[in-house]
């Protein structure tokens, strides 16, 4: 999804420096500091995670960190919410299924 | 374990705001937040609150937690983030989990201003990845500068779907409707307004039907709903979006006040699960207060004066300061809040058909339940009159507790009067000076410049615009009337930007003569052949 470059009153976000971090051992960019779904939805990622259950689809939802909607695996950690974890140069990001990062079914 | 005289949860409007009360009177205060950052959601709200002047009305709420935030600084408030207050024991003491510990703290008093969380409504698809809450829309707008879609759907009328409407377009999304279950619009006119006329579509009665797509949203489908809630077979329709957004109303974050023992109740009035409280927010624990929406879901501008009644009575109770400093505050203080709690929008009456506005006059049923006035329906309303020459006409019919465009004019075209919450009345003739500061001063955007007299044949409407790019004196466009339609072609002639204006700019667009009191915004012919292409 588009980034806001000039916002009417707001002005150009203020954002850290631009970072490498890997999804799913893609590379990808995003600034250091915004949230890993902010960087993860710039790059037009959707899916976070599938249910362990019926496997279907969790994307962003609250962007609070109530919700748990959208956890990932994040340098091998899961259930990270990743839309208040602050993103770092090098991050490994992954696809959380159920509980871990491979599809288990 | 740590001791204090207050501890404050939530570092939101209400839990900074009773913090800074407590540490002007001496008390040593410490606030937990569970977030990064304080403010609670106040941060994201880039629009004009409503109010009174004297009450930081007109001032968006992103200033108000910069002032908030230096305020509790300047007083001597400890803020800890990235801390969860994870129980409440007895004698008002509480354990806290930060850096992957748990802390132990002790208070004399504690003020739990935890707010709200937001509520949600099921329907098939409703967990897809691209269904989000209105508060996630406005979280990654205005503080991570990210669109959180392209073309979004709304579900819920009331003011945070109203609001969250027209920021998402701010930020450059496309609105392609907006959805509510019940018959009228639940929020303020004068948003629903500003939203209509940028062209978005309301549907009322109607509700989501199905969000489409396999792996996220592609598209959603609505339908008219009956008396029983129930769609009506034939009436569904379709939209292409890629995000549905949803602002059904919030419920208070209760828990801690339950953990605490203290006597709750249920109260659909007050927004759910709510403390028993007194007229100061004290709970049936002695001590242990509640302020803000977690004591009953308001604005943030109720939640900041809620916050301070418990802060000050907290120190009172506590011996902190004498009855000649406290009882004439808290008199203070309650006035404020009652002013704010009048009006059509009043908790009183949610829910209830309010049929006249409070000076008698029939309110717009079509503002109620298509966004905007009809033409036959304006000028029953005291701020829109005809003049010779250049004036203010204030398209404000409902009775709200605002009052900033009164002292806005220096020439006291404006007048609202003691009672907050009654209708602007514009004088006749009035001496404006075609300044443009009450166009800038209103939060609900509801007034605008009049100028029949421009030129032979020709008027000139100026209205406030708040939307990048910006259009330039000697353009052409569109005129659009209050529902959105384009009714005459325009031309803008002036451009008006000032740091008075806090961002809200003034444009003025010339148009036909019978146009004058249609032409409600502007829509440049530029945006139209970039959509087109």
């Amino acid at each position: 999804m588009e980034r806001i470059t000039e916002h009417p009153i707001l002005g150009a976000p203020q954002k850290g420096s631009l970072v490498a971090f890997t999804f799913d051992g893609k590379k990808l960019q995003g600034y250091e500091g915004e949230p890993v779904a902010v960087a993860l939805k710039a790059s037009g990622v959707m899916i976070h995670r599938y249910t362990s259950r019926f496997h279907l689809p969790r994307g962003i939802f609250c962007a609070i960190g109530r919700c748990t909607d959208c956890v990932m695996v994040v340098d091998g950690k899961p259930n990270v919410r990743t839309c208040v974890t602050p993103l770092k140069e090098g991050m490994v990001v992954q696809t959380q299924y159920g509980c871990s990062e491979k599809k288990s079914w | 374990m740590e001791r204090y005289n207050l501890i404050v949860v939530g570092a939101g409007p209400a839990g900074l705001s009773a913090a800074t009360e407590a540490a002007k009177n001496g008390m040593s205060v410490i606030v937990f937040d569970e977030n990064q950052k304080p403010g609670g959601q106040l941060f994201k709200q880039i629009h004009k609150f409503f109010g009174s002047k004297e009450h930081k009305a007109k001032i968006r709420g992103f200033k108000i937690g910069e002032q908030l935030l230096k305020e509790a600084n300047d007083s001597g408030v400890k803020v800890l983030l990235n801390a969860t207050v994870t129980g409440m024991f007895l004698n008002h003491e509480v354990t806290v989990n930060y850096e992957n510990a748990i802390h132990h703290y002790k208070a004399d008093s504690v003020i739990i201003a935890t707010g709200a969380s937001e509520n949600m409504v099921p329907f098939e698809g409703w967990t897809l990845p691209g269904v989000i809450g209105a508060g996630a829309a406005q979280t990654l707008m205005n503080l991570h500068g990210i669109k959180p879609g392209k073309k979004i759907l709304m579900l819920g009328s009331g003011n945070v779907g109203l609001v969250v409407s027209y920021q998402l377009m701010q930020a450059g999304c496309e609105v392609v409707a907006l959805v509510d279950a019940l018959p009228r619009i639940g929020g303020y006119g004068v948003h629903a307004a500003k939203v209509a006329r940028c062209g978005v579509p309301f549907y009322l009665s109607h509700t989501i039907v199905k969000a489409e797509g396999k792996d996220f949203v592609t598209g959603v489908v609505i339908g008219k709903i009956d008396d029983h809630f129930k769609i009506i077979a034939g009436t569904e329709e379709h939209f292409d979006v890629d995000t549905i957004c949803i602002a059904v109303g919030l419920s208070p974050m209760s828990q801690l006040l339950k953990m605490s023992g203290c006597k709750m109740e249920d109260n659909p009035k007050r927004g759910g699960q709510v403390p028993i409280v007194d007229e100061y927010g004290e709970t049936s624990v002695p001590n242990l207060f509640a302020a803000g929406d977690v004591s009953g879901i308001e604005e943030a501008s109720s939640a900041m004066i809620k916050g301070r009644i418990a802060g000050l009575r907290a120190s009172y109770k506590l011996g902190f300061c004498t009855d000649d400093f406290t009882l004439p505050k808290f008199t203070e203080y309650k006035n404020d809040l009652q002013s704010l709690r009048e009006g059509m929008f009043a908790p009183k009456n949610r829910g209830k058909l309010i049929e006249n506005t409070e000076e008698g006059i029939p309110i717009s049923m079509n503002l109620l339940t298509k966004g905007f006035i009809a033409d036959d329906e304006i000028e029953r309303f005291p701020g829109v009159t005809k003049q010779k020459g250049v004036h203010p006409v204030i398209e404000c019919t409902q009775n709200i507790p605002c009052n900033p465009c009164q002292d806005a004019c220096v020439k006291h075209c404006i007048t609202i009067g003691q009672h907050i919450t009654s209708l602007p009345i514009v004088k006749n003739p009035a001496p404006c000076t075609g300044c443009g500061m009450c166009v800038a001063s209103c939060s609900g955007q509801a007034i605008f410049l009049l100028n029949e007299d421009f030129a032979h044949g020709f008027a000139t409407v100026t209205l406030p615009y708040e939307f990048l790019p910006l259009p330039v004196k000697g353009e052409k466009g569109i005129a659009l009337d209050r529902s959105g339609k384009s009714v005459c072609s325009a031309e803008i002639v002036e451009v008006r930007a000032s740091p008075a204006f806090d961002h809200t700019n003034l444009l003025t667009m010339k148009v036909p003569l019978e146009y004058s009191m249609k032409a409600r915004f502007y829509k440049s012919n530029k945006s139209n052949e970039k959509k087109n292409n």
